[in-house]
């Protein structure tokens, strides 16, 4: 295969199952410019129909956040952690008297197009 | 693959294995000959983009076969009629008869056939239902070949001077050939006729070129030759063409009969 790596970028590819599913990371793609990293996510999360949409992102455009002062604080937090708290039963007790079942999944009202809808709002 | 068998007369039957064999031999020689480029693509990515679109070329040619074997109903399955023939009784079109070649010369191939079959595959009527049927699902893939082929005519053109001057060698050498894909067929009034064909391969033709200037000319190129169409456009295969053959029938052959 002849070496154009050089030339090529990567490309961040998330993909969803089924409309209404979260976008999670599928993998990534090199590529030359964006057309071409949309093609190549096709081929290879998306032709075998395990895909209904697909985000191609150019990796250089993700801002990242990974220092450990901003996401790992040094002092004890776990207060803020609901941990400890045991609600089970009493969700339970709250539920029988108030005569209603353990509610599904919050289903309604969710974005069915991964935040697609709130990105073209905001456009 | 159709519950209903739409009864056909015997000389539209005829006509109908005419356009039948042509369409699937088209797709069944350039599948075979893109997936010269498994292994060896540019790039990794390419690699399989270009193989995939092989495999689905290769997955058209099969579904027209097993409609032409319905249609002949002479006892030979799909996979009879892909392999089972000696190179002269092919009838794809002289464009497709090309080697490989370097990546301008497969991309420049690609674009004038993938045009090409969308011009024909616009040209198929509601006259036999399991072709109007399958054609329906052959334009949905046809539309990503589209897309990439042309991304890549484009990114050549403009990709500096020996990329375009490869591209431009490959649209004249190849070019000359590429109306072959419009071959009048011997059956071809009776296919309009019977509203199988909505046009005439002049015609479709014509639609062909217009949808080509569209792309070529705004990037400087020129268009294939106007030539008068031979009756020999999808005959006389080329030594390339018979050492591709010899490649995709050599499994077949080592053993004949076996079940796989």
């Amino acid at each position: 295969m002849t070496d154009t790596r050089a030339d090529l970028e990567p490309y961040e590819v998330f993909q969803q199952a089924k409309d209404g599913d979260p976008m999670r990371h599928g993998g990534n793609v090199l590529a030359p410019d964006p057309e071409l990293a949309l093609h190549y996510a096709r081929e290879m999360f998306g032709r075998r129909n395990e895909s209904s949409r697909l985000w191609v992102v150019r990796r250089a455009d993700i801002n990242v956040l990974e220092d450990p002062d901003l996401l790992d604080p040094p002092l004890d937090r776990s207060f803020k952690k609901p941990g400890g708290y045991v609600m089970r039963d009493k969700l339970a007790a709250a539920r029988e008297r108030a005569g209603t079942a353990k509610p599904a999944a919050r289903a309604e009202g969710h974005d069915r197009t991964g935040g697609q809808r709130d990105r073209d709002a905001t456009a | 693959m159709t519950d209903v068998i739409t009864p056909i007369g015997p000389a539209i039957g005829t006509a109908l294995a005419e356009l039948l064999l042509t369409m699937a031999d088209d797709e069944f020689v350039s599948g075979f000959m893109d997936s010269e480029w498994t292994g060896i693509a540019p790039l990794l990515e390419e690699d399989i983009a270009v193989s995939s679109i092989a495999q689905d070329e290769l997955g058209h040619a099969r579904a027209l076969y097993q409609l032409l074997a319905e249609v002949l109903d002479d006892g030979r399955d799909e996979d009879a009629l892909a392999y089972d023939r000696e190179p002269e009784e092919y009838r794809h079109s002289r464009l497709l008869d090309h080697a490989r070649g370097d990546w301008a010369d497969t991309i420049a191939r690609r674009f004038m056939y993938e045009l090409a079959d969308e011009a024909r595959l616009a040209s198929i009527g509601t006259g036999y239902r399991p072709l109007a049927d399958l054609v329906e699902k052959l334009r949905r893939e046809e539309r990503y070949h589209r897309m990439h082929v042309v991304a890549w005519i484009d990114r050549l053109a403009n990709g500096g001077p020996d990329a375009r001057r490869r591209l431009d060698t490959a649209l004249t050498t190849q070019g000359v050939d590429a109306p072959t894909v419009f071959t009048p067929l011997a059956g071809e009034g009776d296919l309009v006729a019977a509203g199988i064909l909505t046009r005439s391969m002049a015609a479709a033709e014509s639609a062909w070129r217009a949808d080509l200037t569209t792309i070529l000319v705004p990037l400087g190129l020129g268009l294939p030759p106007s030539v008068d169409p031979s009756p020999a456009g999808r005959r006389n295969h080329s030594a390339a063409f018979r050492w591709l053959w010899s490649e995709f029938t050599s499994v077949r052959r080592s053993e004949g009969g076996a079940t796989w």
